[in-house]
């Protein structure tokens, strides 16, 4: 209820204040055209973002400095610490990059913020910055109305910068104009009671507002039309700082572990940064003296002394956390931890994944390996094996031999809970990703990936009808009977084991390779089986309607093992070369093979 | 000196089938390396297994004969790419 009356409050409550004071008009007008500015600039940064940020952002962030450096150029370059922030939460969802990389990019996105500060400080109250904005408006809608994607790409940029400067210049006349009517500097606190208030003032402001610039802006503005003191736009600083974890803990709520860990790592450093900088505010801001007057900025220029200090504290801040990273990440693993949930939930299909096509890929890459563990536990089990015996080195031939009973599966009721449900999801989230602007090539992977996630849930329908006769004639008295669905049950466990290892193993150009030695040897084992069973119908030792029972089994068999063969061959296919695919083997050669086998053993 | 490269990129574009054969030969040359090694070590382990092992024989055996095939397939397309180069150079 009271959600529901909010947004129509704040309404309200914004209209008369927009309708009773015209300076705030103004002011209110230009946080607005900022943070549209913004929003352009994040929407054209977004167009170059279909594989070269995604390849750059990966080569950038294998040693802490090279992560940290990433964060301030990308976050000065961007003028946007939350584009950087919500990439990073989704590449680390993705897990495309580790979770000590993305804690030190979001370290060094808080330093390339501060950049923000100097160019509000600098240049955008000083310069008539407004008149830069027109040039920036008028080529920037040229250019977003062009077909090319590029050329939009651009005209969004311009119109960001432009805005972002007119916003500037609206705060500034805005608070200009206001200074005459009304003294905020009334309300100033001086100590400790002062720092408090105002951090706690700052920190609204830019949780309402989810943008730390934007803050900045109305801090700075405040400050050079006097409206509130240098000790309190210090706190305020500090407070918006604390405030712009506000943007990546939103982004984390619909994330997944790795989004959490780092939004969790992000408020860990904001807040400790926040709290040295509130218990040494009076040896920072002797620095900034000392380091204003050595970078030649005037005493009473508390616009740049602000900007200094902004810097200042979250160099600071980086440099006493850059040491504890690699700790503090497998802090946060070994903290943050999955509750305890049914296997079938998406663990990497979030929102910000959709964030690029590369992200949306590697997380249904993720998923449908997900995919393949459960259909390898159920298929284990169908065939009355437990997970961990098919992944060891244990002998099959013993564990098959010495099987007392066929493991009670309910196959339909785990297929909707950990299959079907899953597959749905991937699905539904492809559906999405397509729907969203996309490169060629992620298009096709996304396609062959759905197809390997509908081979697995094929595969695990085939093992519906197996295990039906697995359960009467598994254990059958009959050796003969016995030893052909032990034959079966063998294979398949062999089968998942191979594909099991080839997932898990350092794959190279020929792991993809390996799978035609798989699909060769099924082949043999399948012909194997059925020329056995030929006989034994010839020489009475089966009876009819159970050798056609077993014939079945075995066509299940194979098309279980063909399915995962071809999913597990998707899987590997990201460390496949291209031109080595022309290598691998098609139907008839793989017969061919099977024959010459069958030739020079003599059968 | 423009002229120069102008001609140099449109030698470029007509030239692009034959740059893109040469980088197949390339990469095929580094897998067959790579199976070849692979090969190797397979037979090692073949060599190092006793008789009576005759279900793990097979399967290395199997394994050998696929890579051998794969191999011949590799060098056949080399083979193929080369020769259409030649007649494209004559």
């Amino acid at each position: 209820m009271l959600r529901r009356l909010f947004l129509p409050l704040v309404l309200l409550v914004l209209a008369y204040a927009l309708w009773a004071s015209a300076d705030f008009m103004e002011i209110a007008a230009g946080v607005a055209l900022f943070m549209f500015g913004m929003l352009c600039l994040e929407e054209g940064f977004k167009t170059f973002t279909g594989g070269t940020l995604e390849s750059l952002l990966r080569k950038s962030t294998d040693r802490l400095w090279k992560s940290l450096s990433f964060g301030v150029v990308s976050t000065t370059a961007m003028q946007s610490s939350s584009l950087v922030s919500l990439i990073t939460v989704s590449f680390v969802s993705a897990e495309m990059i580790t979770l000590a990389a993305g804690i030190g990019i979001i370290m060094g996105a808080n330093i390339g913020t501060t950049t923000g500060a100097w160019l509000i400080a600098g240049l955008g109250l000083k310069v008539d910055i407004a008149a830069y904005a027109m040039p920036g408006l008028i080529f920037g809608m040229l250019l977003i109305m062009q077909k090319s994607k590029t050329l939009k790409g651009f005209g969004n940029l311009l119109l960001g910068f432009a805005f972002l400067f007119l916003g500037i210049h609206y705060m500034k006349e805005g608070f200009d104009a206001f200074q005459g009517n009304f003294d905020l500097s009334a309300y100033a606190l001086p100590g400790l009671m002062g720092l408090l208030v105002y951090t706690l003032v700052g920190m609204l402001i830019t949780v309402i507002m989810q943008s730390s610039h934007a803050s900045l802006l109305i801090i700075i503005t405040a400050l050079s039309a006097g409206q509130v003191t240098y000790e309190n736009a210090l706190a305020l600083a500090i407070g918006a700082n604390l405030g712009s974890t506000i943007t990546i803990i939103l982004g984390a709520l619909a994330s997944n572990l790795g989004g959490k860990r780092l939004a969790a790592s992000h408020v860990l450093f904001n807040v400790l940064t926040a709290a040295v900088a509130i218990v040494f505010i009076g040896q920072i801001a002797w620095l900034v003296d000392q380091g204003g007057f050595l970078l030649g900025i005037r005493e009473d220029d508390y616009l740049l002394k602000l900007a200094l200090f902004h810097t200042l504290f979250n160099v600071m801040g980086v440099l006493l956390l850059a040491p504890f990273v690699q700790p503090l990440s497998r802090l946060l693993i070994a903290r943050i931890t999955f509750q305890k949930q049914s296997a079938e939930t998406p663990l990497y299909l979030y929102p910000e994944a959709l964030e690029t096509p590369e992200t949306a890929v590697n997380a249904v890459r993720k998923e449908v390996r997900h995919l393949f563990d459960n259909a390898f536990g159920l298929l284990a089990h169908g065939v009355s094996m437990k997970r961990s015996v098919v992944k060891s080195e244990e002998s099959l031939s013993e564990a098959v031999k010495y099987t007392r009973k066929i493991f009670p599966v309910d196959v339909d009721d785990v297929y909707e809970d950990k299959i079907k449900s899953l597959h749905s999801d991937i699905v539904d989230f492809i559906a999405k990703a397509q729907a969203e602007e996309s490169t060629q090539k992620a298009t096709e992977e996304l396609y062959v990936l759905r197809q390997a996630s509908r081979k697995l849930v094929e595969a695990v329908k085939g093992m519906k009808h197996l295990h039906k006769n697995l359960s009467r004639y598994g254990l059958s008295t009959n050796p003969a009977v016995r030893e052909r669905y032990d034959l079966i049950r063998l294979q398949l466990a062999r089968l998942l084991r191979d594909l099991h290892r080839l997932l898990e193993a350092d794959s190279n150009d020929v792991t993809t390779l390996s799978l035609d030695a798989l699909r060769v040897s099924l082949e043999k084992s399948s012909r194997q089986l059925i020329d056995e069973l030929d006989e034994m119908i010839r020489h009475r030792r089966l009876v009819a309607r159970v050798a056609t029972s077993i014939m079945n089994d075995e066509s299940y068999v194979s098309d279980i093992s063909t399915n995962l063969i071809d999913a597990v061959h998707t899987l590997l296919l990201p460390q496949l070369d291209d031109d080595s695919s022309s290598l691998t083997l098609d139907k008839q050669e793989i017969s061919q093979l099977v024959d010459e086998g069958a030739e020079k053993t003599g059968a | 000196m423009k002229l120069k490269k102008l001609l140099e990129q449109v030698g470029d574009f007509l030239d692009a089938d034959s740059k893109t054969q040469a980088k197949e030969i390339k990469s095929i040359r580094k897998v067959l390396k790579e199976l070849k090694k692979k090969e190797h070590k397979l037979k090692a382990e073949l060599k190092g297994l006793p008789k009576a092992e005759e279900e793990a024989r097979d399967e290395l055996q199997i394994k050998l004969d696929v890579i051998y095939a794969q191999r011949k397939k590799g060098l056949d397309r080399v083979r193929e790419l080369k020769q259409s180069r030649k007649e494209k150079d004559d």
